[in-house]
């Protein structure tokens, strides 16, 4: 299997995870020490460094997946990653690899509407239970999120 | 909209028409956001060298924000003199003069109108009038008023001095954190919600409902009406600040009622609430609201402007820049950065503000003349010390129909 076959088939696997709201598996896809973060292309290319979720270890991502799941307060909706154009080189014993993502969102009453579309900037790892996220870098592109972003991208 | 009047309650009472009306909109923006008042543009920190300019809004129109070549931060309609083309579009940025792709006119950093091609004609043909007054055709200028780290802007000649405006009592409150350190951007979020502006205006006016919708202020007392708190006003009733004291994870009498409350919940990485104390007195959160754009926040660690930008009606946008100061270590910065998981559009509390008012005005649909119940703590408006009242949106709903003539 290629490189980016394997990677494919993980970004397949992260995005059921997320999609499907089994969110509490989504902390499974990282290894410790681990980084995650949403942040906007505005903050990015300026250098500022703010995100709108950042998670710096196995227990924040535990915390958010729990908090997305269980205690925040939001109206029902579906979403649906795409997620294309993967790219990935393998150095080291580490992969670094990107892709473009757009996350869908559909909410009661209303036609699907795309919530944010944008670039993963990811470096994963192997162990024995297949790819793993060292660090997820979730760049979005939007001026304007359409009101929030209630689940980890 | 003159067949529809206040309710006989009074200020306890609010029509949902003042949401969903058009033209309660429109008059609101002619006497809010472009009447005597002050809208905050920017942190001055965004625009530290001469030449450094930014996009910014009072009310729907969009302006710049620049520092001049004299250090003096002005601000204009971000709008050619020529025919009207948005000068800038992008978010921020750094020129010498300012050129209008369009027609190719150029203004200085003071919106001065210093050239244009073909002025004089072209061998010999064309050209502007002789008599055409560049001195009158400059970019319209808007007043700024700067105070210890944030910049204000407004569109009327009318509106006072920036210290008379905010007034002694919640410039003590302004100054608190504004107080006169250099500040540092840490970043900026941006989301459009689906609601009327004066809805998020509410939802920090409204003390109640942080102790009831959000688990994480509730479970880790980090704003709940048990903690000592206190309700703050200024006379016209329209800028407020919220004080309070973090409380602990602990079941007591408030707790008890607050069905978000979870005495199990523990963070799997505490780190999120590794809050530290950094201004002076007991207060541990200050939510401040500057009539009209300006919420202002402080919880724990978390810094943060809240510009409001109305769109219509049935939606406002939310620019969020989180800041801290110069001075502060690295540590200090990575606290912030967390503690900003919080809030803004992916915010663990914010998440819940920003759905729970586009609610809100799912239900304001269809019901005009239906109305909210603000009747906590009775029917006052005084200042008071405790959080379980509706005291600040009985205020703010009086200033508001003062200002609006209902």
């Amino acid at each position: 299997m290629s490189l980016r076959e394997e990677l494919e088939d993980f970004y397949a696997d992260y995005s059921e995870v997320i999609d499907s709201g089994a969110l509490e598996r989504w902390p499974e896809l990282f290894v410790e020490p681990c980084l995650y973060r949403i942040v906007s292309k505005e903050n990015h290319d300026k250098g500022l460094p703010l995100s709108l979720m950042l998670c710096e270890s196995l227990g924040m991502l535990k915390d958010r997946a729990h908090a997305s799941k269980e205690l925040n307060v939001y109206a029902p909706r579906a979403w649906r990653h795409s997620i294309t154009q993967i790219r990935g080189r393998e150095d080291a014993g580490s992969i670094s690899a990107q892709a473009n993502f757009v996350v869908f969102e559909t909410l009661p009453d209303q036609h699907t509407r795309i919530l944010c579309a944008g670039r993963y900037l990811d470096t994963l790892v192997r162990t024995p239970a297949g790819l793993r996220l060292r660090e997820k870098i979730c760049v979005y592109d939007a001026a304007l999120i359409p009101g929030s972003i209630v689940m980890p991208l | 909209m003159n067949a529809r009047a206040w309710p006989a309650e009074g200020d306890a009472r609010v029509p949902y028409w003042i949401y969903t009306d058009e033209a309660i909109y429109r008059r609101e923006i002619e006497r809010i956001f472009e009447g005597p008042t002050w809208s905050y543009v920017a942190l001055e920190c965004e625009l530290p060298k001469p030449g450094d300019w930014k996009r910014s809004w009072i009310g729907e129109k969009s302006v710049l924000v620049v520092r001049g070549e004299d250090g003096v931060i002005r601000g204009f309609l971000n709008r050619c003199a020529h025919r009207g083309v948005q000068l800038c579009q992008e978010m921020s940025g750094h020129v010498r003069q300012f050129r209008c792709p369009y027609h190719q006119w150029t203004y200085d950093l003071d919106g001065r109108l210093m050239g244009m091609p073909f002025r004089h004609g072209v061998k010999g043909v064309g050209g502007m009038p002789a008599e055409f007054e560049f001195a009158q055709h400059g970019l319209t200028p808007i007043r700024i008023a700067a105070r210890c780290g944030a910049v204000f802007g407004s569109l009327s000649a009318q509106t006072p001095e920036l210290e008379d405006y905010f007034g002694e009592k919640m410039l003590a409150f302004y100054d608190r954190v504004f107080d006169g350190r250099e500040l540092r951007l840490l970043g900026y979020s941006r989301q459009r919600l689906a609601a009327n502006w004066k809805l998020i205006l509410e939802n920090i006016k409204d003390t109640c409902h942080a102790s009831l919708l959000h688990v994480f202020f509730v479970t880790f007392g980090l704003f709940r009406v048990d903690n000592p708190s206190k309700v703050r006003m200024d006379e016209t009733g329209l800028h407020t600040a919220l004080i309070s004291e973090r409380g602990r994870q602990e079941l007591n009498e408030g707790t008890r009622q607050m069905h978000s409350f979870r005495q199990q919940l523990a963070l799997q990485d505490p780190r999120l609430l590794d809050t530290v104390r950094e201004f002076p007195g007991d207060a541990t959160v200050i939510m401040h609201t500057f009539w009209p754009n300006l919420i202002l926040q402080q919880q724990s660690n978390t810094l943060a402007t809240r510009q409001i930008v109305p769109r219509g009606p049935q939606a406002f946008d939310l620019h969020w820049t989180f800041f801290g100061y110069a001075s502060d270590d690295e540590e200090m910065t990575r606290r912030r950065l967390r503690q900003a998981n919080l809030m803004g559009p992916g915010g663990l509390v914010s998440i819940d503000d920003g759905e729970i008012i586009e609610r809100a005005q799912h239900g304001f649909a269809a019901a005009a003349d239906a109305v909210s119940i603000n009747e906590m703590g009775g029917r006052e408006y005084a200042d008071c010390d405790h959080m379980v009242t509706d005291v600040a949106l009985r205020a703010f709903y009086r200033g508001y129909r003062n200002v609006m003539g209902l």
